[in-house]
This record gives C-alpha cells, sequence and structure tokens, in this order.
C-alpha cells in the first residue's frame, strides 16, 4: 500500500493520524518503530471502548521490551487492525500503512492541534537529537 | 547516560559501530548495534563478538589456593583438573548465592595451583570482599586483575573456524569447558572455550591495551563468515534461550543453589566442609525447600517480563525473574521461582498476569533453545 504522506499528522510522543471521512486511523511513527526494534506482540483495545486524550490504550510488545500506546485524542474506538494480531511485523515493514492500529471516530479535532506534517515532524526529532548531543 | 559509569577500552569502537549504548552495573556498554532479532539469530546460525569486559577476573594463586576455594563453594574442586573450568557459584553461610561463576584451574608450571575467577561486574566488590574475608592464613595470594584485563566472547556454530583464520589452528583450540594460555597476533590471550548463549563458543582475554587489536582482528577475519558484534539485548534473549541465569534477577544472597534449580553444580560426593553445606545438602537430599526455579512458555502471543507475578488455578504461585520473547522458538519464554506447596512439574499449566489480565503457559523443560 502507498502512503499519502502529506496526510499524516504526527505527534511529539511519535503517534501518527490520519483522517479521512470523520475516522482517524491511529499508528505509531516510522521513528518509534525503529525505537522498539522487532515488533512480536500487540494488545490492543476492545471495538467500542472509549478514552481520554492522552490515555494508555495498548501495549506495544518487542523483543527489547514492552512499552505502552497512548491514545493522543479522545475518542471512541470503532476498528482494531487485526493483522497486527497475526502478524505484528507489519508494523516494523510498513508503519504508515498495512502496519495502523486502530481507527477512532467521536473526537474533537482541537486535541491534535499541536501535531506536526511529516516533514515538520522530521525536523523535530533532528533538533531532539541535537538536543541530547 | 551516567557521567560515573565506567567505560571499556572497547567504547569507542561501540560509538564507532553506531551502537546504542546502556547503563549496566556501572559501565557504559551497547545494547545494540542493529536489531536485537538479528544479533540474535547471528549468534545461532553464524558467530558474534561481545564485548565483556566489564567483568571480573580475580587470580588466585600458591600453594593452598585449592584448600581455600574448597572452602567456598559446592562443587568439589579437587576434580577439576588444570585447564579445566567449570560453572560454580560462591555461597555464604546460609547457602545462599553471592555470585555465580566460572572457575578455571589454569595451567601452572610451579605445579602449585593457579586459579582465575570469572565473576559478575555487578558482584567484583562483594565477591573480593568475601574471598578476602575468608583468606586467614592460607598460603596463597588473591590478585584483582579486573580493571587492567580486557574480555572479548565470540559465540556461534562459526566461532572455531574464524579463531583459524586468526592464525589458531583447530587442534591448537581449547576443547569445550577447556582453558588454555596462547600467543596469537604478538598478544598473550587466555582463551576458554566457555560461554553465556548456548552455542560452541570462546572467551578471550587480554590485557586492556590489546583490547582494540583483538576486537578489530577478529571483525576483520570474521567477516567472511558472517561475524558481527553483539549488543546486551541480544546477550539477554540468547542466555534466555539456553536458560541460563542472570545474577541479582534469577538468583541472590537469599536463594540456594538447590532453590535456582542448580544441583548440577553441587557435588553430592564432596567430603570436605563448605560455607552453607549442612543447609544444602539438606534441601538436596530431603527436597526441603520452599521455592524452586522453573522455567515456563506461554501459550499466547503475549510476552511475559521480569517480576510478573505466576498464578495457579487463581492463586498466586510465584513469579517471573526473567522473561522475554525466544526468536529461535517464537514464542515468550520465562524463568521464575513457584512456590513448592504447589506442582510444578513440567506440563503443569500456570497463568502469568500481564497488565491486569491472565495469559495462559505452561511450564516445560530447560533450556528452551538446545543446539542440538
Amino acid at each position: 500500500m502507498t502512503v499519502d504522506m502529506s496526510n499524516i499528522l504526527c505527534t511529539k510522543s511519535h503517534e501518527y493520524l490520519v483522517e479521512k471521512d470523520d475516522i482517524l486511523t491511529i499508528g505509531i511513527t516510522d521513528f518509534a518503530v525503529e525505537q522498539l526494534g522487532d515488533i512480536v506482540f500487540v494488545e490492543l483495545p476492545e471495538v467500542g471502548a472509549a478514552f481520554e486524550k492522552g490515555e494508555v490504550f495498548g501495549t506495544i510488545e518487542s523483543v527489547k521490551a514492552a512499552s505502552e500506546l497512548y491514545l493522543p485524542v479522545s475518542g471512541k474506538i470503532v476498528e482494531i487492525n487485526e493483522n497486527t494480531q497475526l502478524k505484528p511485523e507489519i508494523i516494523n515493514e510498513d508503519c504508515f500503512g498495512e502496519g495502523w492500529l486502530v481507527k477512532v471516530a467521536e473526537y474533537n479535532s482541537e486535541d491534535y492541534i499541536e501535531a506536526m506534517h511529516y516533514d515538520q515532524y522530521k525536523d523535530f526529532l533532528e533538533l531532539e537529537e541535537e538536543e541530547e548531543e | 547516560m551516567k557521567d560515573q559509569d565506567k567505560k571499556t577500552p572497547l567504547y569507542q569502537e561501540h560509538k564507532a559501530l553506531h551502537a546504542k549504548m546502556l547503563s549496566f552495573a556501572g559501565w557504559q556498554m551497547p545494547l545494540q548495534y542493529t536489531s536485537v532479532k538479528e544479533e540474535h539469530l547471528t549468534v545461532r546460525n553464524k558467530a558474534g563478538i561481545f564485548d565483556v569486559s566489564h567483568m571480573g577476573q580475580f587470580f588466585i594463586y600458591g600453594k593452598e589456593a585449592l584448600l581455600f576455594l574448597q572452602k567456598l563453594v559446592p562443587q568439589d574442586l579437587t576434580l577439576l583438573e588444570e585447564g579445566k573450568a567449570v560453572y560454580s557459584m560462591l555461597v555464604n553461610e546460609q547457602g545462599g548465592i553471592i555470585d555465580d561463576l566460572i572457575i578455571y584451574r589454569l595451567p601452572d608450571q610451579n605445579k602449585t595451583f593457579k586459579f582465575l575467577l570469572i565473576v559478575n561486574a555487578s558482584r567484583i566488590e562483594n565477591d573480593l570482599n568475601r574471598l578476602l574475608n575468608k583468606k586467614n592464613n592460607y598460603d596463597l595470594i588473591i590478585d584483582n586483575e579486573s580493571d587492567k584485563l580486557s574480555m572479548i566472547a565470540l559465540q556461534g556454530p562459526r566461532s572455531s573456524e574464524i579463531l583459524e583464520a586468526l592464525g589458531l589452528i583447530q587442534e591448537n583450540q581449547p576443547g569445550k569447558f577447556k582453558v588454555k594460555d596462547i600467543n596469537l597476533l604478538n598478544m598473550d590471550i587466555i582463551i576458554a572455550r566457555t560461554g553465556y548463549t548456548g552455542e560452541d563458543g570462546f572467551e578471550l582475554i587480554v590485557k586492556n591495551e590489546n583490547a582494540v587489536k583483538l576486537w578489530k582482528k577478529l571483525l576483520e577475519k570474521g567477516e567472511n563468515f558472517g561475524l558481527k558484534p553483539i549488543g546486551y539485548a541480544a546477550r539477554d534473549t540468547l542466555r534466555l534461550e539456553a536458560s541460563l541465569l542472570l545474577y541479582g534477577q534469577d538468583m541472590d544472597e537469599k536463594t540456594t543453589p538447590v532453590e535456582a534449580s542448580l544441583n548440577w553444580t553441587i557435588s553430592k560426593n564432596k567430603k570436605e566442609n563448605f560455607s552453607g553445606k549442612d543447609i544444602i545438602f539438606n534441601q538436596l537430599l530431603n527436597k526441603n525447600i520452599n521455592k524452586k526455579l522453573i522455567g515456563f512458555k506461554m501459550l499466547d502471543q503475549s510476552v511475559p517480563r521480569h517480576d510478573y507475578e505466576i498464578y495457579i488455578e487463581n492463586q498466586t504461585a510465584g513469579h517471573v525473574t526473567s522473561g522475554g520473547f525466544s526468536p529461535c522458538g517464537n514464542i515468550g519464554v520465562g524463568l521464575g521461582y513457584i512456590d513448592t506447596q504447589k506442582p510444578f512439574t513440567e506440563g503443569t499449566k500456570i497463568d502469568i498476569m500481564i497488565r491486569g489480565k491472565f495469559h495462559p503457559a505452561e511450564i516445560i523443560k530447560r533450556p528452551f533453545y538446545s543446539k542440538n
């Protein structure tokens, strides 16, 4: 699947969102994937569950460690990516495409007003790295 | 990064290889160079090198060195021939494990005794205190060379060929659990066929000033064999698959070798007294213990981790001490302690509490991976 990167918005905590027809598709960014390493298990919420912005909605297990997933908006889960349950490695291979995690409805777009376009996000990552060094 | 962390002589090499570093037992060590899974499988299928220079090396030599060490470990060291190595542990008066270590009896021309103890980095001080406290009037010298020596582990099925490419022909390589003094590429090296991965392999000890040269030569000559540098994340998954215990996690001073399911490290016919002997032998012969280390695998795709709780039939039954994902088995595996009031035989169904939910698992035979 080819992804139009111009529609992707990324958060400072390394989730991404794509809005289409009042549904948000949410996943983790390529940077997050690289940090996690080989993903072996993904725990996702039940369809219908509601979350507040910043709440833990699931967990990603990599060979290295368990990492919690934070929802960047308040809203209701309307679909989860079942393919990640049998083939979690698709997140490593194609995080912006086949490796999406959940779809959310009933959200408020002001919740992610600070999210960045992908090229801005890349600049943000570079700045972060410089600060670290 | 912690500023007070020590750096091994290979630190700059790790940086040049773009390793992610981690703070481990007071040292800056490489966590991973590329990917944990890839590094793990490289060691299983080809070969890898590890910087293990943080580990401690004590030399103990003198006429009474054997007599002295006999008092401190459950293993009968009179059976340890020159040029051989044995996995053992320093135990306290209650039989608790002060450290696990490998004792090497080095070849010695003076026909006295010369032992090398390789110990965990985090336990160097405790171990040294223990040795010095017990030294009394024994005629021997304890020499802590930890800060002067570096150690590189070469592990994986192609290790022996790589050493041959370096100029050490196979017939001059030590056999399994044996140790030798050699000179290779103008460096004095103590070489042992031991490791912490469950694979064939070697551990090479050199003076700090030779560490970079040896590391680079290994990488250069090993390239044709698929050799890669391996970080601590893969070291942990490798040792877990091989069911090798990690000190401080799977055992400590409050755990005896019998509780840690290390019965095979106890010499049942050992006549000499040693610390904690009565307690250890009582536990061994009468199976008189309250907890026991077991191995388990998950029956779903979840991954067990350190400190998760173990349940049997909805009742708490123990806890996980080491857990992770097994890249070879493609399943979560772990080590943990079970209350011996509960069943703990192979095949017993257990549950691991992961983020508030039970996940099914089963006690299985260890190791989880064996190269045969």
